[in-house]
């Protein structure tokens, strides 16, 4: 059973390759890799946690499994907005650390090739750590796409867990 | 997937049957270890597991589990038999146990994957010698001997098979190689394959699994059968493992010279019983069948089958992966979720819509559902019956070991807990039992009765279960802890740097569970082996539990392990603040009360305090704390709860109660970095979720400030 999951993913894996979900935040247009998204949901009833970062904001109830949720515009330190009935929240899969990404609209998939992606310029920008998880830069016919490596954006959350943790250990 | 159950499933039944037994087995024995002499149902008993053990043992080819359950079979064989008096039983207890031991640690190599190769014939000759004596205390006693070794069942007699007209009779000799290993065993699975097609089967050497000279004659000889059968002799070829046999001498012959084989096999008819059947002879079988082969009687083909299973009815339990039982209990608290979702839908709520039968239907749904939820919640609750068990025979051990006279008594022993906890106490409370036996009790039973306590010193295990915890107290009568000495003990380890007089008794009773500390000068075979009280304290902390210590020198001491009933579920009050639900644990919450302003102190850096009664506490308004919008400020509009951790108390601010249910604990997930004072999170009934508080972290972070 676990073979034939595995098999399946590694099948999708081709039909995914340079397929991009792209939704918007503020004014710019961000994508990330289709292989991460596990699916896409209405916004929810969500349940604050106290005395975490800003733009996690709180935990929702993914049929019995209980997620935590990332506003993207507080995360890309824009100004918070209201939420609509177009808010959704995109679920993602990084390595089996289950987050929500709350969006303020689904653009839609695009498909992407690697030839069309350049690195994000490192000099001159003020902007510094949100080059951290924005890897490359797209273009496609109508605009210019950000492309965010979840996996980045989940590791420094987990990096900064870890040394608040260590100085909660040493006090 | 389904291979993967099927897999060794035979070795696998093996191993779990084999261990119910003995824990039964023990059971038994620990039951009846103070008794004078087991009775009739307990030998009974006794002798069954150790029939079925070695029986399972024989296929499954262990040899040394085999020949030492068999021989304490035969022990008990003649205990059943002859019922002689005077039989040691303190040594009888022992022997039973030392097999026991040996058979538990063996299915333990198997389990590990490593082979079962101890040595039993240590085992095996201290029956022989045992057994030797009391026979000979029966002799003395005048007292009829069974003959040895064999089942005196009433005599059965050979009832030659009618011979149909499509039966095929053989004969089968079966030489195996001279340097084959267990060749009786290799003959009995002979046997064993072919009872399932037999109609009629008769072999010799007869003793193929009690005797095990038999596999020398066999070797010797060669292994010989009479087969009655339907099938041919190609597919009797195919059952007989030939793996290991030299050559098969195969005849198939007539049903006369079966009869007469059957007089060249030793047995002889039995003239005096000759009962004319339409095809002639019944030759009687006089050679009775040791206990334990499989006795291939005729027109019963399939009675080989049934006699490996005549064990007594047992309540049947399967064992369930726990990720499952986990997988079961989410989808069923969706089940509920969903089942809200339908019943309050808002499209019920159109007027004039007639809802009697939906209504109706909808009851019966909840009713199910609910159920159904009880159901699931119980199967993670297991009886502690089992670990207490345990504890029986390591008060026997260490007490016989250290030759000390030691009552135990157990209560409560049907306390139910969460089987991961189960499996988490059984080391601590293991410790705890030793080192009451070997601490606690007193090595002179003079210095008892001077003390106007009986002689036999009494330790008691106790479980009880109150408000939402479950007690285990291990209770002995002994010395009782000595305040001065652990103190000094304490000091001179360097341990603690206090005059004695800054700790109260129970302080210093706690430093023996400081690491580092043990108070018995001799480290014993029992206790003091490294793993001390603090490593009991751990293990029972990182369940959420505690150990609490209480003593009066010369009266004896008393430990009790707290711990909570269950890791997964809570009973809880879910209360509001601003617009987030929490939940309490109910069996800390102490009090619900409604107060005024002036009941407040406040301290003029912002620290606020509540007196209540006289009493002050520290007051926590946890939509300040936690920066909660949307709640009332005042706390004439919110209710103070008073909760309790570890004799420490504090009181916190909410708005309102939402109702009081059963939660069933979820972590929050790690990608959130670990909020003080909340300990994981839940799925209320309407789906949305909420946050358990932690009253330990709530009180450690206010003691911080």
């Amino acid at each position: 059973m676990e073979e034939l999951k595995e098999g399946l993913q590694e099948q999708e894996a081709d039909a995914q390759k340079g397929k991009f979900m792209t939704f918007q935040a503020g004014k710019e247009f961000f994508g990330i890799s289709i292989s991460y998204v596990k699916q896409i949901i209405a916004m929810q009833p969500i349940t604050v946690v106290p005395e975490v970062e800003d733009y996690i904001k709180g935990l929702i109830n993914l049929r019995g499994k209980i997620i935590p949720v990332i506003d993207v515009r507080v995360r890309f330190k824009m100004e918070p907005k209201e939420y609509t009935d177009r808010t959704c929240i995109i679920v993602i899969d990084v390595k089996s650390t289950v987050v929500g990404l709350i969006v303020e609209k689904i653009a839609q998939v695009d498909t992407i090739m690697d030839d069309d992606i350049v690195p994000p310029p490192t000099l001159g920008r003020k902007d510094n750590e949100q080059n951290k998880y924005v890897y490359g830069l797209a273009k496609t016919e109508d605009s210019v796409k950000l492309l965010i490596d979840p996996e980045k954006l989940i590791k420094q959350e987990v990096l900064e867990a870890l040394e608040e943790l260590q100085e909660e250990e040493q006090e | 997937m389904a291979e993967d159950f099927n897999t060794d499933s035979m070795f696998s039944m093996f191993l779990f049957e084999s261990s119910q037994l003995l824990e039964k087995l023990e059971g038994i024995i620990l039951e009846k270890q103070d008794a004078d002499c087991f009775d009739d149902a307990d030998i009974n008993e006794i002798f069954r597991c150790m029939h079925t053990i070695k029986g399972s043992a024989g296929v499954m080819m262990y040899d040394n589990i085999m020949k030492a359950s068999h021989k304490l079979e035969d022990v008990f064989y003649y205990l059943r038999e002859s019922h002689p008096e005077d039989v040691p039983h303190m040594e009888l207890v022992e022997k039973v146990l030392a097999v026991s031991d040996f058979i538990t640690g063996e299915l333990d190599k198997l389990r590990n994957g490593e082979t079962a190769d101890g040595d039993e014939s240590k085992l095996v000759e201290d029956l022989d010698e045992f057994l030797s004596r009391i026979k000979g205390e029966i002799k003395k006693q005048g007292i009829r001997l069974p003959k040895a070794n064999k089942q005196e069942e009433p005599t059965q007699f050979y009832v030659k098979p009618v011979a149909e007209d499509d039966s095929h009779f053989y004969k089968i000799v079966i030489h195996y190689r001279n340097d084959t290993q267990m060749s009786n065993i290799r003959a009995y699975s002979a046997t064993y394959a072919l009872k399932e097609v037999a109609e009629d089967l008769l072999y010799t050497p007869e003793d193929i699994l009690s005797n095990e000279a038999s596999g020398d004659v066999i070797l010797a000889e060669g292994f010989h059968m009479l087969l009655q059968t339907k099938i041919s002799k190609e597919e009797v070829l195919e059952l007989i493992d030939s793996s290991e046999a030299e050559k098969i001498d195969f005849d198939e012959i007539t049903s006369d010279e079966y009869g007469k084989e059957l007089v060249n096999l030793g047995r002889e008819p039995a003239p005096q019983i000759v009962i004319n059947l339409e095809d002639g002879v019944k030759p009687a079988k006089d050679d009775k069948p040791a206990p334990g082969d499989y006795v291939v009687k005729s027109k019963d083909p399939g009675k080989g089958k049934t006699l490996a299973k005549n064990q007594p009815k047992q309540q049947s339990i399967i064992s369930v992966n726990v990720e499952k039982m986990d997988a079961l209990m989410d989808l069923i608290g969706e089940l509920v979720i969903a089942e809200a979702t339908v019943l309050q839908n808002p499209d019920l709520k159109v007027p004039g819509l007639d809802l009697t039968n939906f209504q109706k239907a909808a009851s019966e749904l909840a009713t199910n559902t609910t159920e159904l939820q009880q159901v699931i919640m119980s199967m993670r609750m297991m009886p502690l019956t089992n670990t207490f068990q345990k504890m029986k025979r390591i008060v026997f051990d260490v007490s016989r070991k250290l030759d000390k006279d030691v009552e135990f008594e157990v209560i409560g022993e049907n306390t139910e807990v969460d089987k991961n906890i189960i499996e988490h106490i059984s080391d601590p409370l293991m410790h705890l039992v030793r080192n009451s036996v070997d601490h606690g009790i007193e090595e002179d039973p003079n210095e008892r009765t001077m003390l106007g306590k009986p002689a036999k010193g009494k330790i008691t295990l106790e479980a009880k279960n109150e408000g939402g915890k479950v007690y285990i107290s291990v209770r002995d009568d002994g010395k009782g802890l000595n305040a001065e000495k652990l103190y000094e003990k304490a000091l001179d380890k360097g341990l603690i740097d206090k005059p004695m007089s800054d700790y109260t008794e129970k302080e210093i009773f706690r430093f023996v569970t400081l690491p580092g500390f043990s108070t018995k000068e001799q480290v014993t075979e029992y206790s003091g082996r490294g793993v001390g009280m603090d490593v009991v304290v751990k293990n029972i902390q990182a369940i959420g539990g505690r150990l609490d210590i209480d003593s009066t020198l010369g009266g004896g001491s008393e430990m009790t392990l707290v711990i909570p009933l269950t890791l997964a579920i809570i009973n809880g009050i879910v209360v509001q603040v601003g617009n987030s639900p929490f939940v309490l644990e109910t069996s800390s919450i102490k009090q619900f009360v409604r107060m005024t302003q002036d009941s407040l102190v406040q301290e003029p850096s912002g620290e606020e305090y509540v007196v209540l009664r006289g009493e002050y506490y520290p007051f926590i308004r946890l939509n300040e704390k936690y920066e909660l919008p949307d709640s009332c400020c005042n706390v004439d509009d919110g209710i103070v709860v008073v909760l309790e951790h570890e004799g420490k108390q504090i009181c916190v601010l909410i708005d309102k109660l939402l109702q009081q249910q059963e939660i069933v604990v979820k972590p929050i997930p790690s990608y959130i970095k670990k909020v003080r004072g909340l300990s994981g999170c839940t799925q209320l009934g309407d789906g949305s979720i909420a946050l358990i508080l932690d009253i330990a972290g709530l009180i450690q972070d206010e003691e911080r400030r």
